[in-house]
């Protein structure tokens, strides 16, 4: 998985790597079982403190999002999402805002902007559909 | 956490050179296993404040305990905890880098052959080559290694970056990180005096900043990225009325004006907004702003 640190956001690192592992799982990005960098290489590769990494992968043990095998690493726990459902509204109604601030600048009317979401969920049950055949 | 007593602790340093009061009431106290940052000018006092951390210079006035022992007094049990990465790094020059290694290594109670090993591989440096004959980025990198080696508690690293290209940079932080910090927590220190703030943003925990040989900010860094904000809001007309009294305006140019927080953030956007901006949006300033706004402030104070 790919994280994108930003020391602009406001967001205490540490906490920034929380929130993408949990989108990431959430979306089906990462998948149950799959394995998460090593404390290591990860800090190394995106220049922060080891501590910072290793207070993520703790934080997002106690919330159960991971688990952590002595010896073998941190994977991601077999449930359906770490979010509850409320949360997980708020999160993908923050995406709609700026999709509709966009369709606002580029003065797209609001019923062509909800007939093309319509038509992109079908693109995507498609290619969903053709992957799980395929 | 593990251990209690700092691993640096200074109340009240004073040292001067002839008239020169090279640092003049320095507090500095470092928790074992922060990772550290001293920020400052050139001639702020970092280099000053390290050379009386490890009893390379004797202080003026002022208490500095290691590890709570007295770096004076009880000179060789700090130093075997202690490994310093100076600015200019001077070597034998009829020494091999292999001979170095090992003359290093003869002075170190603790010395770990496989992370030498495997850091001579990764910078590639030649073990017959005489030490005179090495780059300024190979000397670092080989001053590095003797640090890393001895795996000392605490890893004192004075302007490491100055002067190194952007490749061995990223190298001398990514060793830091991995084959310094890899070891027991908790008993990896780490202090890095410098003034390329940018580069060690993610590595840094807390920080302290010097100016004129005093500390005049010390913040960990996630509170301090909280803190300090920059505030940019644009308006229909420009603002004349405004009331921007108290603020410290960075910018004021037709509609747009940016101003400067430091602590209440919410206060502040209250009063902008009262204005009737069409747009109002608050960033975080990193720590490379942080320390150029304190100091531009000290200035205006003074």
């Amino acid at each position: 998985m790919r994280f994108l640190l930003n020391f602009k956001s406001g967001t205490p690192v540490y906490l920034q790597l929380v929130d993408q592992v949990k989108r990431a799982a959430a979306s089906g990005a990462l998948v149950a079982g799959e394995a998460l960098p090593s404390i290591r290489p990860l800090a190394e590769e995106l220049r922060v403190n080891r501590n910072t990494v290793a207070k993520a992968y703790a934080e997002l043990e106690s919330q159960g999002v991971i688990e952590s095998l002595a010896g073998k690493g941190c994977f991601v726990t077999a449930r359906e999402t770490p979010f509850k459902k409320d949360v997980r509204r708020k999160l993908i109604a923050e995406t709609i805002d700026q999709a509709v601030v966009h369709a606002h600048q580029l003065q797209i009317e609001k019923s062509e902007f909800l007939r093309l979401s319509e038509e992109r969920f079908v693109t995507f049950e498609q290619k969903r559909a053709r992957a799980s055949h395929g | 956490m593990s251990n209690q007593t700092p691993v640096i602790d200074v109340r009240n340093l004073a040292r001067r050179y002839g008239r020169t009061d090279a640092v003049d009431g320095l507090n500095l106290r470092v928790a074992a296993g922060r990772c550290y940052g001293l920020f400052g000018r050139n001639g702020a006092g970092k280099t000053t404040t390290i050379k009386c951390l490890l009893n390379l210079l004797r202080p003026t006035r002022g208490e500095v305990r290691m590890f709570g022992l007295d770096p004076a007094r009880d000179e060789v049990a700090v130093k075997s905890r202690v490994a310093y990465v100076p600015d200019y790094v001077a070597f034998y020059p009829w020494m091999t880098v292999d001979d170095t290694l090992a003359y290093f290594a003869s002075f170190r109670p603790r010395w770990n052959s496989a992370t030498e090993a495997s850091l001579v591989q990764q910078f590639r440096l030649d073990r017959r080559q005489k030490t005179s004959h090495l780059s300024k980025g190979q000397r670092t990198q080989l001053a590095l290694i003797t640090a890393i080696c001895a795996e000392p508690e605490l890893l004192v690293l004075d302007e490491p970056t100055a002067g190194l290209d952007p490749i061995v940079r990223r190298e001398f932080i990514q060793t830091v990180i991995g084959a310094y910090q890899d070891g027991e927590p908790g008993r990896r220190t780490v202090l890095i005096s410098t003034h390329l703030i940018s580069e060690f943003e993610g590595l840094i925990d807390e920080f302290t900043i010097v100016d004129g040989g005093r500390d005049v900010l010390t913040m960990e860094s996630d509170a301090a990225r909280q803190k300090y904000q920059k505030i940019h809001a644009r308006f229909a007309i420009d603002p004349a009325d405004a009331d921007l009294s108290g603020m410290r305006v960075l910018r004021r140019q037709g509609r747009d004006v940016e101003v400067l927080v430091n602590g209440d953030v919410g206060a502040v956007m209250e009063r902008l907004r009262a204005a009737a901006p069409e747009a109002v949006v608050a960033e975080t300033l990193t720590l490379e702003e942080i320390f150029v706004s304190t100091l531009q402030h000290q200035e205006m104070v003074a």
